[in-house]
Order: structure tokens, then C-alpha cells, then sequence
């Protein structure tokens, strides 16, 4: 193929033709935009607002505790992250990974799990996302009613997949500035919610913070699971920090730096919110509001009109986080499509705006679909399908966590360092992950367990959700697999030893497939 | 020999920013180069490798197009494939060409919308140290 198609003219200087020069993604993102990343794409204020109120009803006053240890399984995938990252720039999803380390069966139905996940989450973040655009104007009326937030989530989507195919040059700073007042806000609320803890001036509930809440050795195994399974999710999208490396200035520091503030940032957050919010108001209390605890402890800690701040904080979380699920999701299957795993057409690119604008169309719409088709059949099974998703993470990241170690392990015996980060660490917290989906599914099996406390032929609606997309997952994939086999007869890779200590190139071409060398 | 550079990315914007340079190159007996700026617009996330390649091969395809567009004419032109956003991509190479001016076509958005949008016209307007042509996309 001619790739570089200039003719020699003397006056002209050498042509730099855009193949031979990848510069662009190197020091495209910078330091801080790595930490923004990593936090935005996981909406602190969102999960806290939705997930606080039923950890504290699993574990009462050890959520401090819960919050801790449900960070551990991610931290250690999240290192897996890293490698993997190293080893395959090019790709960075975990659909690609377990391709390579685990082949492409498995690939393909890691990336579909993505994909579901997403469109099942984006559900949720609309209707937040609706509810408090009409909590923000206090409009109580529109916000009670099912309609009216249905409508103004749909529009939230419409909106952030239009923000997403047009590709504005604004939207990279605007989440800088939403993330900055999301954070800001929370701050703020926990500060003043503690100070009026100790002035005495919390309601009767209230009670002082104790380093007791943080002892996870007062919990029962049963309840460390139980607080487990609701708060390993909200550390869900703070991966992506892990992933944008090769993107990142300074590739081989500031990204380990950014991935350790970013989480700093985010534990920090969830741990002062948690215990303000728990010493204000007392353990009932968030239980009592656990549907969504923020909006009411803003009205008590701020009272009107400053309760708003903290509407603004979760409505911006849910903004931006609709924002941050579009994108890599489009991401996900144009890079499918570009191995040949999906539909050629998900792989096009809008030719004004450069963006993959047939799969961030589809993911918009296959959104909505699920959102308003689930409302008008049953909000109940929008959240038992919200139940569902924590068995499709668990999934996913725990497999990319074998897949870490099955890629390189020609590398684990090689240094100590190895063994740990490569081996160890990304192995076991594979292992939490899928115990956690194991205990989650059975508990989901339970007809009792779901929000509908509906049976489906004696199963609980979360669980036949889950094996439903499961299913659905198979089945598309044998018709892909039909329609275009090359993909999948793609062998598992390695990375060859000696790899990390720079002995040894990169694994394999890590682009779509066989590409030949101008 | 002077230099004319133009944006071009296969719309009817471009079309007509093709045409309107190729007809001056005529005139002034200039060579005409087509610039392809290929930055994936919003940074967020992995994937932007794929994300690259598929605007790259996009690209590949355009230029192709200027080309056998130009050849309709009997015209040879220059092509590059710039990996930055349009605007920077063609200061760059009218700079390094030593171009007498930037052509590029309009979409004929409104200003606030072009603001919003980054309009490659409004940013070239002004950043550029040389003439730049803005013709608009026949209807």
C-alpha cells in the first residue's frame, strides 16, 4: 500500500507522514488529566449518594472498614492493569487482553460483558441524572413522578452521546471543572458536617467518630461479604487511570504517580463522606434514606439554599459519569470491530468530527432502549438488572486479573517484583472478585434477594438477567464467529520473557491483525 | 513555485476548498498540498491507539480521494497526513512548505456553534501568519 503518496519536490521538506509518526498520543494527556480520568470515570458523589445507605445496613458503623477492604481486590487488578497496559499499548481494554493472554472466546465475551455493563449502568445514570435535575430547581412534584425523571434522563443521554460523536473541545475541560465541583462539595459537606458533630449541634443522633469503625476485625465473614458485594463497585471506572499510560507525558512515571493520587483522592473521599455522614446522622438514618442518602443530609446539614451544593455534586457526578461510560464503551467495540470481532460498520469514524460515531450512536441508543423499556415493563427489573451488574464487573475485571498473570508468565520468576505485582497480586485479587461473584450469585438466586422479590421460575430476576445477557452474549458471538471466523481463530500470545527488563521486544503486532511494514 | 494548502477531509467543504485552490493553483501556477489533520478529539480513557488507526485509515482514504479528485483535472497534488487537530496540522505544513496561503471550506455553522464545535476556519482566522481563504461548501 503507498502510504506516504507525496511526490519529492525541492522545495519541500522531508514529508512526515502520520504512519511513521505516532507522537500524537504520547504527552497528549497530562498529569492531572490522568488523575480527573480515573476519578471522573468513577462518580464519587453518585456512588456514595446510592451505595452508603446500604453498606450501612449490611455493617452498621464498620462501613469505614467495608470501604477499605472492598479497595484491595481492585487495587490488585488495577496493578495488572498496569502491566498488561505496558505489554499491550496499543489496546488498552480488557477485551483485547484476554484475547491475547486467554484467546479470543473469552475475549469476546469479556468485551460483550463491557459493553452490557455499560448499558445497564448508563440506566442508572440517567435516572440520577433526572431526578436531580429536578431536585437542583426543587421541583418536587416533576420529581416524584416516573415520567417526567424518565424523560429528563433520556435527555441526558441524547445530550452527553451528541457531546461524545461531536467531539467537543470544551467537554475535556468541562469535566475538569464538574469533577473539581463534585470533590469541592463533598469536601465541604464533611467538614461542616463534623464540625457540627462536635459543636453539638447534629441532631440527637449523632454520634462522635471512632477509630472503631475502622477495625475490620469486629465483622463477621458473612457481613464482610455482604458489604463487600455493594462496595467493590464503587471503586468501578478508577481503572481507567491504569489504562492511559502510553497516552500519559513522562509514560513511564507520571502514570503510577497519577494512578496512586487518584486513588488516594478517591478513598480519601468515600472515607471522610462515609463517617461524616454516619456521625451526623446515625446508622438509621442513612438505612431509612439509603435510596439516595446525600440529597436528604444536605437539606439537614446545610439547610436552604446551600443543600443545593450537594444536589450539584451528584448531579454533575452522574453528568459526567454518563460522559465517561459512553466513551470508552464506543471505544470498546470500535476496537472490536477493528479486529473483526463485531460489525465493520461499529469501527467507522466520523469523517468531520474523527470520532466512532456508529458505535457511540448505537451505545446511546441501546441505552435509552434499555432505560425506557425497563421503566415502562417494571423498575423493579431496572434494579434487579443494577444487581446484576456487579456480578458482570466481577466478571470482567477479575478475569483481566488472570489474564495479567496467564500474559506474562514467562515473566513471573524472573524477579521478586514480578512475582508479586504480576503474579500474586493480580491472581488474588481475580480470585476475591470471583468469589464475590460466586457468593453474589447464589444470593441472587434467592427470589427474596431482589427488589422485586419477584420469581422467575424460581429464580431471582438479578441473577436470570445476568445469565439472559450471558446467553445472548454466546449466541451473538457464534454469529459473528460464522460471519467472519478469522477473528477467532487467533491463538492465545505470550509475552516473552525478559520483555520487562527490556531483553525482549514487544509481544506480536498489537493492531487489529497482520499489518504489513511499509 | 509558490505552495497552497488545503484542508481537506472528503466532505462537501472540502470539496469545494479542493476546487477553489486547484483553480487559483491554475492561475498562479502553484502546487497544491491537501493536509489531513488526524487528532482523535477528546482524550479520554484507553483505546486510543485503535481509536488513532481507524482515523488513520480514514484519513488514508480521504487523500485518496483529493488525489483522484485533482487527477479528474489533471492536476498532481501533495498529500500529508498530519497527526494533530486540522488547524494545527495545516499551519504546520503551510509553514514548513513556505505556502503563500491556507485554503479551507465552511460549513456555514453560525459563529457560536463554530466556538463550540471548534471551527477549523475561525481558529485559522486567527493563528495564521499567512492569507487563508474560507470558501463555502456549495448547496
Amino acid at each position: 500500500m503507498e502510504r506516504s503518496a507525496i511526490p519529492a519536490s525541492d522545495s519541500a521538506p522531508a514529508p512526515r507522514t502520520g504512519v511513521e509518526d505516532k507522537g500524537l498520543k504520547k504527552n497528549a494527556i497530562g498529569f492531572v488529566s490522568s488523575v480527573v480520568i480515573g476519578v471522573a470515570s468513577t462518580a464519587p458523589g453518585y456512588s456514595l449518594a446510592a451505595t452508603l445507605g446500604f453498606v450501612a445496613a449490611a455493617v452498621a458503623l464498620q462501613s469505614p472498614a467495608i470501604l477499605i477492604i472492598s479497595f484491595i481486590p481492585m487495587f490488585l487488578v488495577a496493578g495488572g492493569y498496569y502491566y498488561l497496559n505496558k505489554a499491550d499499548p496499543d489496546c488498552g481494554t480488557s477485551f483485547s487482553w484476554v484475547t491475547k493472554a486467554m484467546g479470543p472466546q473469552l475475549g469476546w465475551i469479556t468485551g460483550w460483558t463491557i459493553v452490557v455493563a455499560d448499558v445497564i449502568v448508563m440506566a442508572n445514570l440517567a435516572q440520577i441524572a433526572g431526578l436531580y435535575s429536578f431536585e437542583l430547581v426543587g421541583w418536587q412534584a416533576a420529581a416524584e413522578s416516573t415520567a417526567a425523571v424518565t424523560l429528563v434522563g433520556v435527555l441526558w443521554i441524547v445530550i452527553m452521546t451528541t457531546i461524545v460523536v461531536i467531539g467537543i473541545e470544551l467537554s475535556a475541560r468541562t469535566q475538569v471543572g464538574l469533577l473539581a465541583a463534585e470533590i469541592f462539595t463533598l469536601a465541604v459537606f464533611a467538614v461542616v458536617a463534623l464540625v457540627k458533630v462536635y459543636a453539638g449541634s447534629a441532631p440527637p443522633a449523632s454520634i462522635h467518630p471512632s477509630l472503631s469503625w475502622f477495625n475490620p476485625f469486629s465483622l463477621s465473614p458473612s457481613e464482610i461479604s455482604a458489604g463487600m458485594l455493594l462496595a467493590v463497585f464503587i471503586y468501578w471506572g478508577w481503572d481507567t487511570t491504569a489504562t492511559v499510560n502510553e497516552e500519559t507525558e513522562d509514560s513511564s512515571e507520571a502514570p503510577g504517580k497519577a494512578t496512586v493520587v487518584s486513588t488516594l483522592i478517591l478513598l480519601g473521599v468515600y472515607l471522610i463522606v462515609a463517617i461524616a455522614a454516619q456521625s451526623y446522622a446515625g446508622v438509621d438514618d442513612l438505612i431509612k434514606n439509603q435510596e439516595d442518602v446525600l440529597s436528604s443530609l444536605g437539606t439537614d446539614v446545610f439547610g436552604a439554599p446551600l443543600d443545593k451544593i450537594l444536589i450539584i455534586a451528584v448531579l454533575s457526578s452522574a453528568a459526567a459519569s454518563t460522559q465517561t461510560t459512553i466513551l470508552p464503551t464506543a471505544r470498546t467495540t470500535l476496537s472490536m470491530a477493528r479486529a473483526q470481532a463485531m460489525p465493520k460498520s461499529l469501527g467507522k469514524v466520523h469523517p468531520r468530527f474523527l470520532t466512532p460515531h456508529v458505535s457511540t450512536i448505537l451505545m446511546g441508543a441501546a441505552s435509552i432502549i434499555w432505560y425506557v423499556g425497563l421503566t415502562l415493563v417494571s423498575e423493579d427489573i431496572l434494579f434487579d438488572s443494577l444487581a446484576a451488574l456487579g456480578l458482570m464487573i466481577s466478571f470482567y475485571i477479575g478475569l483481566t486479573g488472570f489474564a495479567c498473570t496467564i500474559y506474562y508468565r514467562r515473566e513471573l520468576l524472573r524477579s521478586v517484583k514480578n512475582f508479586f505485582f504480576i503474579g500474586v497480586g493480580p491472581t488474588v485479587g481475580g480470585v476475591i472478585l470471583f468469589y464475590l461473584l460466586i457468593k453474589n450469585g447464589i444470593e441472587l438466586s434467592d427470589p427474596a434477594n431482589s427488589e422485586s422479590g419477584n420469581s422467575w421460575a424460581g429464580v431471582g430476576p438479578p441473577l436470570v438477567i445476568a445469565v439472559f445477557f450471558l446467553i445472548l452474549g454466546f449466541l451473538l458471538m457464534f454469529v459473528q464467529w460464522r460471519k467472519v471466523p478469522a477473528f477467532f481463530k487467533r491463538r492465545p500470545e505470550v509475552v516473552p520473557a525478559g520483555f520487562l527488563e527490556g531483553e525482549a521486544a514487544a509481544p506480536g503486532p498489537t493492531g487489529a491483525g497482520p499489518e504489513e511494514v511499509p | 513555485m509558490g505552495q497552497i494548502v488545503v484542508g481537506y477531509d472528503g466532505s462537501a467543504c472540502g470539496d469545494a476548498a479542493l476546487d477553489s485552490a486547484l483553480d487559483l493553483a491554475d492561475e498562479l501556477d502553484d502546487r497544491v498540498s491537501v493536509v489531513f489533520g488526524y487528532a482523535p478529539p477528546g482524550l479520554w480513557g484507553g483505546e486510543i491507539a485503535e481509536h488513532e488507526e481507524a482515523i488513520e485509515e480514514l484519513g488514508e482514504k480521504v487523500v485518496q480521494r483529493a488525489k483522484s479528485q485533482a487527477a479528474e483535472r489533471g492536476a498532481d497534488i501533495d498529500v500529508e497526513l498530519v497527526p494533530k487537530r486540522a488547524a494545527e496540522a495545516l499551519l504546520e505544513v503551510a509553514g514548513q512548505r513556505g505556502a503563500r496561503m491556507i485554503v479551507v471550506g465552511s460549513f456555514g455553522d453560525p459563529p457560536l456553534k463554530g466556538m463550540i464545535l471548534g471551527s477549523t476556519p475561525n481558529k485559522l482566522l486567527h493563528m495564521s501568519e499567512l492569507p487563508v481563504l474560507v470558501v463555502p461548501a456549495k448547496s
